[in-house]
């Protein structure tokens, strides 16, 4: 008898990939390293929709820099950014309006990606921090941090421990109701408005200049960012962004049933407790820049999901449209009462709420992100 | 009904004891007993009694508004302070003084015809696809509306800054600082409310047995509701305009009044009469001691109350279909 000798299968993995097309609609860049062949395709849609996100939030950012009490052209704010040119104008725009833009991109960057992220692992559209609670669970400890309850953290470290407080026990108490329906919505207001039943506590307990401190955390405001937090937040907005990116693949088989994500080869739970810590992470360090202007959270990713495909979760068009949402909401408060300045969250509420109310009446509500 | 009578008696000599400042218990309890220094007489005949009778009016209406809303939105969520009925009678009054009314005057009616404005538009909108046959999904959109119109009242006050020191204080929810003047204007809306809740209870209780049982029994559904959310409104809006808006009393009254009496409306609205001043005065009193000697606004004590009960409501797998 004649042994057969057993080829391994061709594994497509191993070998150079002339003759595969790309899907329709994206492009696909392959390359060697090593013994194996990589490959990944880019959706031209998605490509495109972030370029013109990213060249819509250079041109809010730079009427940012121009408009204010002191308009300038420009040319004069692009000259005062890089130091050049009239001292007055370098120094308005060095020292002010440069350092709140980075505040403004930098928190709506944050705040909308996680609520995009939230919304995706709950499969809830209305699910995002601000409306769960998480939001004012960070404020709260943010606030006590400031008004010295016996602690001496800065802000950012307190309000991470109040978003993950907040998180548990919104998340703990919704176990038994699942995070689908409008019941852990519900729940999640109800311990935001403990919560932030908490912080007026908390401010009406101190002197006033305490409280006049910690008073932009509860409106949120870009006004009175701190430059400490400023720092915290870029840097767990930079590493929020490569992990995001790292799970949009997963993020969007995690949109499938649980069942499906699993037989697809991901592991579920893994998945989902990595985003849910960097969708709290960062909304809490957003929160100890600006205080809870959450809506940005919802307004963010919905403008990128009607912009892009509906194949895949879209969480750098979602960072992007939320930066350019806070960065207008912000020129807009500061321009509308001139000289009185109204707070981003103000803003973002006015115009965040319609919007909300919209997802929830229209007529074949189709909840999933 | 009798114990929950001397509660009432109990909490409110309790209110008239205690309080931030130096006048003691003890001092209290002698001008009470008709003796008492000066000083203890002053604080407790022109401060704490005012604010304990406006104490038992304000829980009285709101929950009995609590009670209504609830039997007309036939939903247990439903609460004036959550459903924005209180917030639009707040944005009402703000927008009133920009436009340049005294506080003085035209408080109450344009409290409550704001509180009529935002019930009838959060009631609107439970019929808008079958929102409010989702009790969850109806708070919702009543929390979003408040929170709207919250946002547009902090947007007037921006904006007109004599206002915002007239109105300030009134806007967070609170019964410091009122007087009696306060309670005499608006006892005579709550007396219409009274007499419009007397007249439509019946009706109401029959078509807590399903719209087509009480046009059988002779009624007219739209306008029993119609009454009602005037009811509500009329009472909301006092409530308002004396201590400014207080959530979470309107739901937590009649959860408790209706594991107390049961589902008939008549009875449980009955038994929020002593409820709702017994929760509001409990309230004030923990306001007044919690941060001595400065006061916290009232509001906070009722959502430290009120959110856990709606999150067990929420949570409970059957609600309560009213």
């Amino acid at each position: 008898m004649k042994t057969r000798t057993l080829t391994p299968p061709a594994c497509p993995m191993n070998r150079p990939d002339a003759g595969v097309t790309p899907p329709p609609g994206s492009w696909r860049l392959s390359w060697a390293l090593g013994e194996r062949d990589y490959s990944i395709l880019i959706e031209r849609r998605a490509c495109f929709v972030c370029l013109g996100l990213l060249a819509a939030l250079l041109a809010v950012s730079l009427l940012s820099l121009c408009l204010g009490t002191l308009t300038l052209s420009p040319r004069e704010a692009l000259a005062g950014v890089f130091g050049y040119g009239d001292p007055v104008s370098a120094f308005v725009v060095q020292e002010l309006r440069l350092v709140r833009l980075a505040a403004g991109v930098a928190t709506g960057a944050a705040f909308s990606l996680s609520g995009c992220l939230m919304q995706t692992l709950a499969r809830n559209r209305l699910a995002t921090p601000g409306i769960v609670g998480i939001d004012n669970g960070a404020t709260a400890f943010a606030v006590a941090s400031v008004v010295g309850l016996g602690t001496s953290l800065a802000p950012p470290p307190m309000a991470l421990a109040g978003a993950a407080t907040a998180t548990a026990i919104t998340f703990a108490l919704a176990n038994d109701v699942g995070t689908r329906g409008y019941r852990f919505i519900v729940t999640g207001i109800g311990v935001g408005a403990v919560f932030g039943a908490l912080t007026q506590l908390l401010m009406a307990r101190v002197a006033i200049d305490t409280a006049n401190a910690a008073y932009p955390w509860t409106v949120g405001s870009l006004n009175a960012r701190d430059g400490a937090a400023l720092v915290w937040l870029w840097c767990g907005l930079a590493i929020g962004l490569v992990v995001a990116c790292y799970l949009s693949r997963a993020m969007r088989i995690l949109r499938f049933s649980d069942a499906v994500a699993q037989g697809l080869g991901y592991r579920v739970r893994a998945c989902r407790y990595t985003a849910l810590v960097v969708s709290v992470a960062l909304a809490a360090l957003a929160v100890a820049v600006a205080g809870p202007v959450g809506l940005v959270g919802l307004i963010g990713p919905e403008i990128a999901r009607q912009l892009s495909s509906h194949r895949g979760v879209s969480l750098i068009a979602s960072a992007l449209s939320g930066a350019i949402v806070m960065v207008a909401a912000d020129l807009v408060g500061r321009l509308l009462l001139a000289p009185i300045e109204v707070p981003v969250g103000i803003v973002t509420a006015i115009v965040g709420a319609p919007f909300l109310l919209w997802i929830l009446l229209r007529p074949a509500p189709r909840f999933q992100s | 009904m009798l114990v929950l009578l001397a509660s009432l008696l109990l909490v409110g000599v309790t209110s008239l004891l205690l309080g931030a400042g130096d006048v003691g218990p003890l001092d209290a309890w002698s001008v009470l007993t008709g003796g008492g220094s000066d000083e203890a007489r002053f604080v407790v005949e022109s401060l704490r009694l005012p604010r304990t009778l406006i104490g038992v009016a304000v829980g009285m209406a709101l929950g009995v508004a609590g009670s209504l809303i609830q039997a007309v939105a036939r939903n247990p969520l439903a609460e004036p302070g959550l459903l924005g009925v209180s917030a639009g009678s707040a944005l009402a009054v703000a927008i009133a003084l920009v436009l340049g009314a005294s506080a003085a005057t035209l408080r109450i009616s344009v409290a409550q015809l704001g509180a009529l404005a935002g019930c009838l538009f959060v009631l609107t909108m439970a019929r808008v696809n079958g929102v409010g046959n989702d009790p969850v999904r109806l708070v919702l959109a009543g929390a979003i509306l408040s929170g709207l119109l919250g946002a547009l009242t902090s947007l007037l006050l921006l904006v007109d800054q004599r206002s915002a020191d007239e109105i300030r204080f009134w806007v967070i929810g609170s019964l410091a600082g009122r007087r009696l003047e306060d309670l005499r204007a608006i006892l005579p809306s709550l007396l219409f409310a009274g007499v419009l809740i007397v007249a439509i209870a019946r009706p109401l209780a029959a078509l807590a047995l399903g719209e087509r049982v009480a046009v059988g029994l002779g009624h007219h559904p739209r306008w029993i509701r119609l009454l009602c959310v005037i009811a509500v409104a009329v009472l909301v809006g006092a409530a308002t305009a004396v201590a400014g808006p207080i959530a979470f009393v309107g739901l937590v009254v009649p959860f408790v009044a209706r594991a107390l009496a049961g589902p008939d409306i008549r009875r449980t609205l009955w038994l929020t009469l002593p409820l709702g001043p017994i929760m509001i005065l409990s309230a004030d009193i923990l306001a007044r001691l919690l941060v001595a000697p400065s006061e916290m606004p009232l509001g906070v004590i009722t959502a430290l109350v009120g959110a856990p009960v709606l999150i067990a409501v929420v949570r409970a797998h059957r609600l309560p279909a009213l």
